[in-house]
């Protein structure tokens, strides 16, 4: 009995670790994308993918905000490293699509890389799937 | 103010960094750097994180510099006194005023070679390169001026994005992947509202054909200010000399419309 509460415990230790945890990768033309987490700011460093030192960054005025999808990238060997990877579209939940500023350039350039994508959305938008041309997350469950 | 020197080089990304600046970038650097030291000294006072200034804070810095805020890189030193310059060859090339005018262009090349890598047009990539040389001669309405300069040798689609796209820097524009930069809040104003004439060419543009080609320099030229970025222009000898019409005589002395500005250019420390 104390053993079966136990594995019992573990497995809902598991299930919130997974429900928390990352995201498992999708692969695009063997690149791996996981996205990490949301956050929502004011304002963003504009700086391309995989990151560099850009000074600038971007403002959001009166109604509106940045939606930042944090996404990690793993090279795997059958990504053709002269692929250029299109932006990322954000889909909310009505549907509604949004572009990046954010590009990704020399996506083969280093192994594993993080990157924020800032989008501008209207204020309390909530952010349902992010695409990479043909690759389609769902990110609503960390959107919270 | 004063200056912490060590602090301010530090925040560049060392001598190293700065050492790859041009001048324009240095002055403009010390600035932003003094407004953000205000900045946060305002918001350590305030308890707030950032202060952009007002239009009406910028203008009372008017008195307090010997040189206009217009005037081009090469007739200003951010720093000392200016330096001698380089004499042009007899003949100059688009590439001989890069090497002796323009050096370092980390901006312009930076912007350029993130058009070539995200497989822009070559008119693009010519307008990204060129899109703000002229600010080494003025710069209020460097847009007009930049196309007037680059006109009589380049793409009229080139020519396009380099008139326009001083005025589309002004305005947002996410389905294209532009954002209004915080450095405009810091040179313009945070209240800042773009003159009439800028306005009338956004509502002109906006219904143009041609509305992405100065649209796309705008964005690139977003993502173009790392101090660290290594960029050489060795990349765009090709569509330059694809595109650009080198005139035989050399650049001020073909008789061009703009000949008498790539003079100035050669020659800024003409009297008269």
């Amino acid at each position: 009995m104390r053993a079966y509460g136990l594995t019992l415990t573990s497995f809902i230790v598991c299930l919130a670790v997974v429900a928390a945890g990352q995201m498992k990768p999708t692969n695009y033309k063997g690149l791996e994308v996981t996205p990490l987490g949301i956050e929502r700011a004011k304002n963003v460093a504009l700086i391309d993918c995989p990151p560099g030192n850009n000074s600038v960054r971007g403002n959001a005025r009166g109604e509106e905000e940045f939606i930042v999808v944090n996404v990690a990238f793993k090279v795997t060997p059958s990504f053709d490293a002269k692929t250029i990877v299109k932006k990322p579209v954000l889909t909310d939940t009505a549907g509604k699509t949004y572009n990046t500023s954010v590009s990704i350039i020399d996506a083969g350039s280093m192994p594993e890389y993080k990157c924020g994508f800032p989008f501008r959305v209207p204020l309390g938008t909530k952010a349902a799937s992010v695409a990479i041309d043909t690759a389609t997350i769902n990110i609503a469950s960390l959107d919270k | 103010m004063e200056i912490d020197r060590r602090a301010f080089i530090a925040s560049l990304g060392g001598t190293a960094a700065v050492s790859l600046m041009d001048s324009e970038a240095k002055a403009d650097s010390l600035e932003h750097w003094m407004e953000e030291q205000l900045d946060e000294q305002v918001a350590a006072n305030q308890g707030q994180r950032e202060k952009f200034p007002t239009v009406a804070e910028i203008d009372a810095q008017i008195e307090t510099r010997n040189y206009r805020r217009g005037a081009g890189s090469l007739f200003v030193s951010g720093r000392g006194n200016v330096k001698k310059l380089t004499p042009m060859p007899k003949n100059p090339t688009l590439e001989d005023f890069f090497e002796l005018r323009f050096a370092p262009a980390n901006h312009v090349l930076q912007s350029a070679t993130r058009a070539l890598k995200t497989g822009m047009s070559e008119e693009i990539i010519l307008a990204c390169l060129l899109h703000d040389c002229v600010l080494n001669l003025i710069k209020p309405d460097h847009g007009w001026w930049g196309a007037q300069l680059f006109e009589p040798y380049i793409p009229e689609k080139s020519t396009f994005a380099i008139r326009y796209h001083q005025t589309l820097r002004f305005y947002p524009d996410a389905d294209a992947g532009y954002e209004y930069p915080d450095q405009y809040f810091r040179i313009f104003g945070e209240d800042y509202k773009p003159p009439a004439h800028i306005e009338a060419t956004y509502k002109m543009l906006k219904n143009h054909k041609w509305y992405m080609e100065p649209r796309l320099v705008t964005v690139n030229d977003l993502y173009a200010f790392d101090p660290n970025a290594k960029v050489s222009i060795d990349p765009f000898r090709d569509i330059v000399g694809r595109h650009f019409k080198q005139p035989k005589e050399g650049l001020g002395n073909d008789n061009s419309p703009s000949a008498h500005m790539w003079r100035t250019l050669a020659n800024p420390d003409q009297p008269l």
